[in-house]
């Protein structure tokens, strides 16, 4: 039996008709239980609801060290014994993006979280809402005048680039800039990098860090009124402050990550709208909805498939014994569907009970710092759209007919988004 | 380290330590007190990690601000003793405080 599954798995982190359709793919490996081992890759595989909050909200257990390159890519060191949690931060620098947010560990992630959830409060959000307001009806504006527009690249990409850099305070210069430099990188988790991944000189988060690295300067020597001054004069819970390096690397992965995941989210969003004339309509005439088709489309297509993390001891999840050393694979986008939890889970339906229990932002101590500014974006964009549009329609010159869509994904094992989405759009 | 008491949904209560460099709602998420939702992980944007507070120990605790106030305002089981946990840090002023679960809503 186990041979057999073996035989026929198909390898999430290579195959592209799991790119394609990770749901399908999710849906042929449901049957093997919410939570089962992969010969193919050795590491363990979490589809199911319970399973996976189990699994997140256990951070005595489970390490985020390996988040960012997730959990097919070797681990730099044989884990020896027991527990590994003194091999893990002795080789910490060795695990790509280690040193990043998302995988932090124990009290240093403690403490850099107590600053980040400071920045993207109710309060805050409104202070910025008039510009994100007036900078989506400009560039919708522009697109419906043209009659259709390439979604990804020019709308969501500078959209959510902007609003980020006008909340941390970025100088308009070299803002411009910082958009280049992340447009022309591969996204996280590419599937197509024929060597391994790594953070050369080009890579967005290390050209940014340099730039971020002048303002938390300045800004320690002249605070103002923006979130990099908030940022750069924070103190730990202890009262300690925090290495300017520090916050360096915290600023810079903020910028970096709003993008992708919250563009992502914009192309996947209006996907769907754009598809289902009727969901528009319902959504016009009464954009109160919009905050539930946003949740919903977070559930059914949220902008991250899965995430990582590794047995830091001997443990178990939901009974299935679990070795010190062992990756873990967290397919939140499965868990998003698990029938156990969601009744008709294929089903689109933005009244759903307890429907913002979703996992599309993570759960427990790693849950999205940036998800508050994410629904913010997609809400006001789309309200903007809706309203300036009657009609929402994939464009068939590049996307082909109905029943033969052809539409091509961002080749990455963790995102989930159109690499380009082409719109007519009908005033 | 103040120890308190959570009084969970189904009426037991647990006694949880409190490290003073983490929050209320750390601690009783990582007591794995599971129906402490705590969606948005503590950036004040949620109001699922919502607890009735013990009225003894409510001038112990730091202010509310407008943003967990106007928060607040959004649930259903709002009571004059309501916090959200996410926002408390505790000293060991709180030994013993009472803290009560709250059904979402």
């Amino acid at each position: 039996m186990e041979q057999q599954a073996q035989d026929t798995e198909r390898d999430y982190f290579t195959d592209l008709s799991v790119l394609r359709d990770p749901y399908e793919y999710f849906e042929s490996i449901r049957e093997r239980g919410g939570v089962f081992r992969s010969t193919l890759r050795n590491l363990v595989v979490v589809t199911g609801f319970e399973e996976s909050v189990e699994v997140l909200r256990n951070t005595e257990d489970f390490s985020s060290a390996n988040a960012p390159q997730g959990p097919a890519v070797p681990l730099p060191f044989t884990p020896e014994g027991d527990n590994i949690t003194d091999q893990i931060e002795a080789h910490r620098g060795e695990f790509l993006g280690g040193d990043l947010l998302v995988a932090y560990d124990g009290q240093q992630h403690k403490f850099s979280r107590s600053i980040l959830n400071k920045l993207f409060t109710p309060s805050r959000l409104k202070a910025n809402e008039e510009f994100i307001q007036s900078y989506s009806a400009q560039l919708i504006d522009e697109m419906v005048a043209k009659g259709g527009c390439e979604l990804i690249n020019e709308v969501a990409t500078p959209f959510v680039t902007l609003v980020i850099a006008d909340l941390l305070g970025v100088p308009a210069d070299d803002r411009e800039h910082f958009r280049e430099v992340i447009d022309n990188a591969p996204p996280p988790g590419n599937m197509e990098a024929d060597a391994p991944p790594s953070f050369d000189e080009n890579s967005p988060l290390v050209v940014m860090g340099t730039y971020f690295f002048q303002y938390v300067m300045d800004r320690r020597e002249n605070p103002r009124e923006d979130i990099l001054s908030e940022l750069s004069n924070a103190t730990y819970p202890d009262g300690s402050t925090p290495d300017a390096l520090e916050i360096v690397r915290l600023a810079t992965f903020l910028f970096g990550a709003g993008q992708d995941t919250s563009a992502k989210l914009l192309g996947n969003s209006i996907r769907r709208l754009a598809e289902d004339h009727a969901l528009q309509d319902e959504l016009r005439a009464d954009p109160r909805l919009i905050p539930a088709f946003i949740e919903e489309v977070l559930r059914m297509e949220g902008s991250t498939k899965m995430t990582a993390r590794l047995a830091v001891r001997d443990t178990s999840i939901a009974g299935l014994p679990v070795a010190a050393g062992t990756p873990v694979m967290i397919a939140v986008a499965a868990a998003n569907r698990d029938p156990k939890r969601w009744e008709n889970p294929e089903a689109f339906d933005m009244q759903r009970p307890r429907l913002r229990e979703h996992l599309a932002f993570g759960r427990g101590a790693h849950t999205c710092a940036g998800a508050p500014l994410a629904r913010v974006e997609v809400r006001i964009l789309l309200e903007h759209l809706l309203a300036k549009t009657s009609r929402i329609s994939l464009d068939e010159a590049h996307h082909g007919p109905q029943g033969a869509r052809e539409l091509d994904y961002e080749p990455s094992f963790i995102i989930r988004g159109l690499s380009k989405l082409h719109l007519v759009l009908a005033p | 380290m103040p120890s308190i008491n959570v009084v969970r949904l189904d009426g037991s209560v647990d006694s949880v330590a409190v490290d003073p460099e983490g929050t209320l709602m750390e601690a009783i998420r990582d007591a794995g007190c599971d129906e402490l939702l705590a969606l948005c992980g503590g950036c004040l944007s949620c109001a699922t990690c919502h607890v009735h507070i013990d009225p003894a120990f409510a001038d112990r605790l730091p202010p509310m601000s407008e943003d967990e106030d106007g928060l607040l305002d959004m649930v259903d089981n709002r009571s004059p003793h309501s916090r959200l946990s996410c926002q408390l840090r505790l000293d060991d002023s709180c030994e013993g405080m009472r803290v009560t679960l709250v059904e979402v809503g």
